[in-house]
Formats: structure tokens, C-alpha cells, sequence
């Protein structure tokens, strides 16, 4: 299988402009099952544009768009299926409570022949607590109506995952049991892309750190973990070399954490001081 | 069937929205009574013959600006908290969206036509042909509602998604509906004035709505999200290495 047919969703090439407005510029990405990449850029980057090219609200101008191994000129309900967007604004129907919210999706998608996972389920897995289940979203703060946006998106068990800025208005409880949930997808092979400000959450999760600037991805640092090394490790039993072994490992782990760290820190760096100045005017 | 079902379904949760808050009803409600109230005091005084004329004309207008402000408010809820998107990323028919628009917005309609056709025949005796014709009469009502509805909520859901604003809706959409309320206005004439050709009328805008809405539904989709370009420029010009435009030059540990 090829690298591009293995991507759980690629673009190729892709540019997407508004009027004179070139908000992507021959964009290259893949994302591949069972991993997490996290997309960092200033505002006006490009990065909510590009969040939906690849779930299929927007049609790019130029490019290809790969999803599950197929190209994707219209991404259709079966690749839809397959795919979940939580946007930067939580698309909550005010008047409905977080449960009816949650089943009104996943009586949709029973109509078409999709499971998913029970509302309160879910919503309970997120932090809301079984009082807030009934209760209008309207009434909700901006944090509980984002957990109930991420459980709408988790409740589908979905192969892509796509989250802009999914830690918004979420407290360091809550953050922490997202970066907990996004590990659990990655470990259950979902292909996770996620956009946030926050550095830490990032580079605790993530496995590649992509830099959007003007529309294009310019830099990007992967973790590179020493799994051929573990995996050989793992096949020795007891013996009087596995402690120092694994004395070891784990020092190259601390150290990979730490150079990932470093290397994205330098990444972060590099952001555009100025909102909305990667935008550039493209030609005709 | 399964278009169907879903169509059913988002509906279902429009009228659970409404049903809490009953914005819709009573802002369209409320509007069709004031201008019932408003045509009453400006032509009570006309001759009946007048009324004649002007009971088709005050009926489709008063349609027509009930009509784009339900189609304002229904298309509002999504866009206020942008719930349109995340229908349209769900794994749905993008076609029973608009299905369950149209039926939502042509039910608003079908209410306040219930208030309003009884209004004018109470306020006009030239109305006496309403009550006369009741079978025809609904079933003007709804055809005429129906094709307003058909273009409405093709380009009310346009705007929802885009950046438009609510005030385009009216620029677009009344030059648009002018055939179907024409046609609407020459029918209802032709049952005021009990004329024989009535139903060839209401066979005829039948088939424009029928024409309307399968314009519609093969539009919907491409005013929501695009068409997707077949140009051959959509290829990427030259093979690529995933990634390649990149830098990866801090992408990989320092050998140890």
C-alpha cells in the first residue's frame, strides 16, 4: 500500500482563495491513522479554512483531496461517515438539551445505517454531569457546550478526526481529560488534526507539529520515538540486562520528549506576531 | 427512503425548537395580522368592485414579505450558532436539509395563510369566494406557498452558509419569485372570479412548482458548499512528495 493510499485523508496541491484573497497556497498534507497532528498558525493563517476543505464544506480551487485512500472531489456521505468536525464554534442547537443535541446526530446517522455511541454515554465520559444532560444548551457555559460538541464528534467513532481549537474555554481539568480522550483515538487508529494556542497541550499529544503560515505549511517537527528499539526490548524477558536496558530507554525517551519540546518551541517561535498578516494577496 | 427519513427527522427538531419558543409562528403570525389590520383601514372604504382587483395583489404580498421573513428567521437559528456546518460535515442526504427547510417554512406559511385568507374574506365581501371554494382555495394556497418556498430556501440557505447578509435574501429573492406569484396572482383571480379554467390554472402551477423544486434540489448542494472544479488544473501540476513543500530540517532527532 502506498503512502498516499495508507492517508486517511490527504491534500495535494490544494489552493483555496476568497475573491483575491489566496487563504491556501499548494498546500501538502497527510494525515495517517493513528496519529495526532497539531496545527499551529496565527490568525488568518488558513487553518479553519483548511479544516474545511478536508471535511468537505469547502471545494478546493486547484489540488487533490484524498480521504480514506480515494480522491475526494465531493466528500460524500460515506466519507462523511467516517469523519468528524468539531469548528471553532461549538454548532450547538441553543433550544435543544446536550442529550437531544447528541441524538438528533446519531438518529441521522442510524437513519443511514451508522451506529453510535449512547448520548449520555459519551457526554458523561466528557465531564458533563448527568444533571447538565437535559438541560438547554443554550443555558450551558462556552466550556460545557464544547464538551458536548467533542462528545458529538467522539460519539462516531471516527477514522479522521478533525478539531479546530478543540481546548477552547475548556479548565485544565477538562483539557486534561481531552488530551486523554485524543490519546485513546490515537491508540484506537483515528487520524487525528487539531489546531489550539495552547503549546503544552500540543506537545504533550501530538506527533507532528505543523507550522501554517500564509497559507502554506512551511515547517513542521515530528516526534520521533524510539519504537524499533522498545519493540526489540519487549521481546527479552527477565534477565540481568533489562534494568539497565530499560534504565536507559527511558532516559531516551525523556530526551526525545525534551528535543520534541525544544524543536517545537522553536516552531512556536516562529508565529507571525501579528493576526491576520499570513494572508496574502495572490495574483489573478 | 433514507433522504426521507432524515428530512422527517430534522424536521422533527425544527418543530421542537419552534415548539419552545414559537418565534417563527408568532413573528410571521403577528406580522400577517398587522397587515391584514393595515389593508383593512387603507381599501375597507373602496368600492366592492375594487376589492375584487385588489384581494389577489394584497393576498401574494402579503405572502411574499411573510414569506422572506420566515425564511430570514428559519435560516437565523442555524446560522447564529453555525449548526448548518455541522449538518453539512454529518453523514446526511445535504438534500433533506433543504427538504426539512421547506417543509418547516411552507408549514409557517400554511399557518398564517389560515389566518390571512379567512381575514380578507371577513374584511372584504369580495372574499365571499374563499369561503365559497374552500378545497380550491387551500389548495391555491399551498401551491403558490410551495413554489415561493422551492426558491426561497435554495438561496435563504446560500446565505446562511456565506457571508451574505440577510438584506441580499430580499434582493434575490423577490425578483426570482415574481413568476410563481404571478401565476399564484392570475389564479387566485380566476377563483374570485369563479372562472371555469380554474383548475388548468392550478394544474399549471403545479408543474412550475414541481419545475422549482427539482431546480432546487439539484442546486441545493452546490449553493451550500461549491461545485468541485473539474478543470484540469486541479491536479497538482507535477508529481509530489507528500510534504515536500515542508522545511524538515528540524523534523528529526540529531543522531545520537
Amino acid at each position: 500500500m502506498s503512502e498516499a493510499a495508507a492517508a486517511a485523508a490527504a491534500l495535494h496541491g490544494v489552493s483555496q482563495r476568497f475573491g483575491r484573497k489566496v487563504v491556501l497556497r499548494e498546500l501538502e498534507l497527510e494525515l495517517h491513522p493513528g496519529s495526532i497532528v497539531g496545527l499551529v498558525g496565527a490568525n488568518g493563517s488558513g487553518k479553519t479554512t483548511l479544516f474545511a476543505v478536508l471535511a468537505g464544506l469547502l471545494q478546493p480551487d486547484t489540488g487533490e483531496r484524498r480521504l480514506f485512500g480515494r480522491a475526494a472531489d465531493e466528500v460524500d456521505a460515506e466519507a462523511r461517515a467516517r469523519l468528524a468536525y468539531v469548528a471553532h464554534a461549538t454548532q450547538l442547537y441553543g433550544a435543544l438539551s446536550a442529550r437531544e443535541n447528541l441524538r438528533l446526530f446519531a438518529d441521522l446517522r442510524a437513519a443511514a445505517g451508522l451506529s453510535t455511541r449512547p448520548a449520555d454515554e459519551v457526554l458523561l465520559e466528557l465531564g458533563l454531569s448527568a444533571e447538565a444532560l437535559g438541560r438547554p444548551v443554550a443555558t450551558f457555559s462556552r466550556g460545557m457546550a464544547q464538551r458536548v460538541a467533542l462528545a458529538r464528534a467522539l460519539a462516531a467513532w471516527p477514522e479522521l478526526l478533525l478539531l479546530d481549537e478543540p481546548f477552547t474555554a475548556l479548565d485544565a481539568a477538562g483539557r486534561g481529560m481531552l488530551s486523554r480522550v485524543l490519546l485513546g483515538e490515537r491508540s484506537r487508529g483515528a487520524a487525528v488534526l487539531l489546531s489550539s494556542h495552547d503549546f503544552d497541550a500540543l506537545v504533550q499529544i501530538c506527533d507532528r507539529i505543523v507550522l501554517l503560515e500564509g497559507g502554506a505549511l512551511v515547517r513542521s517537527v515530528e516526534r520521533h520515538e524510539r519504537h524499533d528499539r522498545h519493540d526489540r526490548h519487549d521481546r527479552h524477558d527477565q534477565n540481568h540486562r533489562h534494568d539497565h536496558r530499560d534504565q536507559r530507554d527511558q532516559q531516551d525517551h525523556q530526551g526525545d520528549r525534551e528535543n520534541f519540546r525544544r524543536r517545537a518551541a522553536a516552531l512556536w517561535h516562529d508565529l507571525p506576531a501579528d493576526p491576520g498578516d499570513t494572508v496574502v494577496d495572490g495574483p489573478r | 427512503m433514507r433522504l426521507l427519513r432524515q428530512a422527517l427527522l430534522l424536521l422533527r427538531s425544527e418543530l421542537r425548537q419552534e415548539l419552545r419558543d414559537f418565534e417563527l409562528l408568532l413573528t410571521a403570525g403577528f406580522f400577517t395580522v398587522v397587515l391584514l389590520a393595515m389593508f383593512y383601514l387603507s381599501f375597507a372604504s373602496l368600492q366592492a368592485k375594487a376589492h375584487l382587483s385588489a384581494l389577489p395583489g394584497l393576498m401574494w404580498l402579503t405572502v411574499a414579505f411573510v414569506g422572506v421573513l420566515t425564511l430570514t428567521r428559519v435560516f437565523d437559528r442555524e446560522r447564529e450558532a453555525d449548526t448548518l456546518r455541522a449538518l453539512l460535515a454529518a453523514p446526511i442526504e445535504r438534500l433533506a436539509i433543504y427538504l426539512a427547510k421547506a417543509a418547516m417554512a411552507l408549514l409557517v406559511l400554511m399557518i398564517c395563510c389560515a389566518v390571512l385568507v379567512p381575514g380578507l374574506w371577513l374584511m372584504f365581501p369580495a372574499g365571499q369566494a374563499f369561503a365559497d371554494q374552500p378545497g380550491q382555495t387551500a389548495l391555491l394556497a399551498l401551491l403558490g406557498c410551495a413554489g415561493y418556498v422551492a426558491i426561497g430556501t435554495l438561496f435563504a440557505a446560500g446565505l446562511a452558509t456565506g457571508a451574505g447578509k440577510n438584506t441580499l435574501l430580499f434582493i434575490i429573492l423577490y425578483p426570482l419569485t415574481t413568476p410563481v406569484l404571478m401565476y399564484a396572482l392570475v389564479t387566485t383571480r380566476a377563483l374570485l372570479d369563479r372562472d371555469p379554467a380554474l383548475p388548468d390554472h392550478l394544474t399549471q402551477m403545479f408543474l412550475l412548482d414541481l419545475i422549482l423544486f427539482a431546480a432546487a434540489c439539484l442546486l441545493f448542494e452546490t449553493v451550500l458548499v461549491g461545485a468541485p472544479a473539474r478543470a484540469p488544473g486541479r491536479r497538482p501540476r507535477h508529481p509530489r512528495r507528500p510534504d515536500a513543500s515542508v522545511r524538515q530540517d528540524m523534523s528529526r532527532e540529531p543522531s545520537r
